[in-house]
């Protein structure tokens, strides 16, 4: 048995051998596709406008949390475009940054895509040039700011050429109990982070929760971001954001922002647990009236009408100090791009056009996203006692003033999961200290860029 | 012996019983037909070895080849030598996730065969066959819910005002209640328990069937000598349960090591660095971050770490 059994082993270890070694002869050569699409610096050299002759249909590829936004905008443009047929795939919003690039890269990819990173689509030439589309369309009427954040130019976004256009924005800033703001001698918006500071005292020697940051998920990183933006302005934020040449947060600004959250919560500001407590139950503790301050954006805005109904307000986060520099995130709900495999590209951009039409437009903000468009189209309409009205009017305090940011945790693919979210658990649970927590920031980023 | 041929197998066992000298039967032709037989038997295994290529091996060698690249995943790869692999050993927060799987061990390996071995032997003591069943599938219950589950029950029963701190209140031990995922010092314990729960109910069941075949004569034998339970459980029960023992742990050990799905439904990682395994630390580098050589390097160390591992474990608890 013993001889019989070690030739048997010699000779099925030599054919396990071979198997591998072609296996691996096979895999030979860098991996990556030799089919990359060559340079679409240039965009389609021909476009067609208006509704297609014959009937085509073209696959979109969203979020979940965007299903009931996008099924209202295609129905809407379906109904006007009869002959184009939409049909739409959603993942779940926690794994569409995964699956993105990917889709994005497919041989079929659909002809709609959310582009969650201007840069990365860019680098690899998958994204279709919208410049031509703009000037056909006339997109360039939008106000800057709308588009500025989808072009990208060297690898850099923030102006450049154009690679998607958004449905809609998002908002961020403060919600507010309107009963607990009073109790607590609210009449006005606070106009600085110090009069903020001071309610919140009042608030918490009322017995109240003075603002319910939670930060499992590392929903920390929000009020510090929401200082960040009157702190260090707008534009070094967006900097930062886009992968600017040499960009940092490594500044006294950033860490006083990051000193002035550390310091609300070892006053006992924030919800016990703070790193323990996630979104929804973040929204549990605030329904439940015992808290004043909530900084989240206007994805909550049709919850909260639902589950505190004429009894919110929403403001944008007040300025370092009064008169200051407002800002907030807001960027966009889903910004649709183009990939450059796309079959349908025509059909695509008329999509893409929709959605700063007035229909959309409404579609958007009756869901509690901020409208695409230009300034004489028409106004849509909100119920009254709807704190979306409050969100609206923030959103074009913050606009006016130029304070719109994107949010610094789509810098990196990586920067929110390996830096902002873990960073700042530990800045909340008291193991970190501000210089620390934005120069590790900084690091991660300057790492994951190669710089 | 892989041969399932008939003619070669009276053969092979002639061989067995005289390992030096040939079979009677045994002359050229029977040598022949033998290889012939060895041929039809790699045959039967074509299949198997052809799906075990195509994703197991290729596989394998892919990652191995992808962790001496820089490479995002779509584009095209540039060579990166042996640096994914240097900073595998460099990067604390990589280092920090494979000293947090060891930790998982003693919650997902020792934790549930100790805990095993004790309900095993209690468990083999219930006389009644109604009263045995009952036991035996509530305790293999939590081995049917996906780990994936079981760590978004157990979420809920961490949070604030969740079941663990409720009974903590209740027990009059108000001042232990904190929000246990959310604690740098008790998150990865805390997690930890729940691997010991989802573990302890296979570790249970395995330990019962190997109890199962133990002479229960042997056992009397020993009460007759006077053994107490205890002396019993050292020196009949343990022994007899080397080869399960070793089964047991060889799973729950891979377990450990590659977690992936409690963590990243509990906690993923946080808070800060605290709970970081290398299961997901390969998922988010190479997924979310898009950096496929550095995680396939991770992945390649991982790799190697259960098999260093597991090896001198599967020698330890080998039949002797």
């Amino acid at each position: 048995m013993s001889r019989h059994h070690s030739t048997r082993s010699i000779r099925s270890a030599l054919v396990v051998g071979a198997v591998a070694s072609a296996v691996a002869l096979t895999a030979c050569g860098a991996p990556g596709a030799s089919s990359a699409p060559a340079s679409t610096a240039t965009g389609p050299a021909t476009v067609s406008t208006g509704a297609p002759a014959a009937p085509v249909t073209i696959t979109l590829y969203d979020g979940q949390g965007l299903k009931a936004v996008d099924d209202a905008i295609i129905a809407a443009f379906t109904k006007k475009y009869p002959n184009v047929t939409v049909k739409p795939t959603y993942d779940p919003d926690n794994v569409t940054t995964q699956n993105q690039p990917r889709q994005l890269a497919a041989a079929e990819p659909p002809d709609l895509i959310r582009v969650i990173s201007v840069a990365s689509g860019v680098k690899n030439n998958l994204l279709t040039n919208l410049d031509p589309y703009a000037t056909a369309y006339g997109w360039d009427k939008l106000p800057a700011s709308q588009l500025s954040q989808f072009r990208a130019e060297n690898g850099v976004a923030g102006s450049g050429v154009l690679y998607a256009k958004p449905t809609g924005f998002t908002m961020t800033g403060l919600y507010y109990d309107k009963a607990n703001a009073a109790k607590i001698g609210m009449t006005n918006p606070p106009a600085s982070v110090e009069e903020l500071t001071t309610l919140m005292g009042k608030a918490k020697s009322a017995g109240l929760v003075p603002m319910v940051v939670h930060n499992k998920e590392g929903g920390g990183a929000f009020p510090v971001q929401l200082l960040l933006n009157s702190m260090l302005g707008p534009d070094k934020v967006a900097a930062w954001v886009f992968n600017a040449p040499d960009a940092t947060i490594d500044t006294p600004e950033a860490v006083k922002a990051a000193q002035q959250v550390a310091d609300w919560n070892k006053a006992g500001y924030f919800p016990e647990g703070v790193n323990g407590l996630d979104a929804n139950g973040a929204d549990a503790l605030f329904a439940s009236g015992k808290a004043v301050f909530f900084p989240w954006g206007n994805w909550d805005a049709a919850n909260l009408d639902k589950t505190m109904p004429g009894k919110v307000g929403f403001i944008p986060m007040p300025p370092a100090t009064a008169g200051g520099q407002l800002g907030a995130m807001s960027d966009a709900a889903t910004a649709f791009g183009i990939p450059s495999k796309a079959k349908n590209k025509d059909a695509a951009a008329l999509f893409l056009d929709f959605l700063s039409s007035d229909e959309a437009r409404q579609i958007v903000v009756d869901n509690g996203f901020m409208p695409s468009g230009t300034d004489d189209q028409a106004a849509p309409t909100i119920p009254a006692g709807s704190v979306k009205n409050d969100v609206v009017a923030a959103f074009k305090q913050v606009s006016a003033a130029g304070g719109q940011t994107p949010f610094v945790q789509n810098a990196t693919a990586g920067i929110s999961n390996q830096a902002w979210t873990p960073e700042t658990q530990l800045l909340l649970g008291g193991k970190s200290d501000p210089q620390k927590y934005i120069a590790n920031i900084q690091a991660k980023y300057a790492s994951e860029l190669g710089r | 012996m892989t041969t399932v041929d008939g003619t070669a197998a009276p053969a092979a066992q002639a061989g067995a019983a005289r390992p030096a000298r040939p079979s009677r039967r045994a002359g050229a032709g029977a040598s022949a037909a033998r290889r012939r037989a060895a041929w039809a038997g790699w045959l039967f295994a074509l299949p198997a070895l052809v799906m075990y290529a195509v994703f197991e091996l290729y596989p394998v060698f892919s990652a191995v080849q992808y962790s001496f690249y820089d490479w995002d995943g779509i584009g095209v790869a540039s060579p990166a030598g042996v640096q994914n692999y240097v900073r595998v050993f460099t990067e604390p927060q990589l280092v920090a996730s494979i000293a947090h799987s060891f930790v998982l061990i003693l919650f997902f390996s020792i934790l549930p065969v100790t805990l095993g071995l004790v309900v095993a032997s209690i468990t083999r003591e219930i006389r009644s066959q109604f009263a045995g069943g009952v036991a035996r599938t509530l305790m293999f219950l939590p081995q049917i819910i996906p780990g994936a589950a079981s760590a978004i029950a157990w979420t809920w029963m961490y949070s604030p005002d969740g079941a663990v701190n409720q009974l903590l209140s209740a027990l009059g031990l108000g001042a232990f209640t904190r929000t246990w995922l959310g604690d740098f010092t008790w998150a990865l314990p805390a997690v930890g328990v729940i691997g010991t729960w989802l573990a302890t109910g296979l570790c249970t069941l395995l330990l019962l069937a190997g109890i199962g075949k133990i002479d229960a004569s042997i056992y009397e034998a020993a009460q007759i000598d006077g053994a107490n339970r205890i002396q019993q459980f050292f020196a009949i029960t343990l022994p007899g349960l080397r080869s399960e023992i070793g089964v047991c742990i060889t799973i729950t050990v891979i377990a450990a090591l590659a977690s992936f799905d409690v963590v990243f439904m509990s906690t993923q990682g946080g808070p800060g660095y605290s709970t970081t395994v290398p299961g997901v630390q390969v998922y988010q580098l190479a997924f979310t971050e898009n950096r496929v050589g550095q995680s396939s390097a991770l992945a390649v160390v991982l790799s190697v770490l259960v098999l260093a591992i597991i090896l001198p474990l599967q020698r330890l608890f080998r039949e002797r």
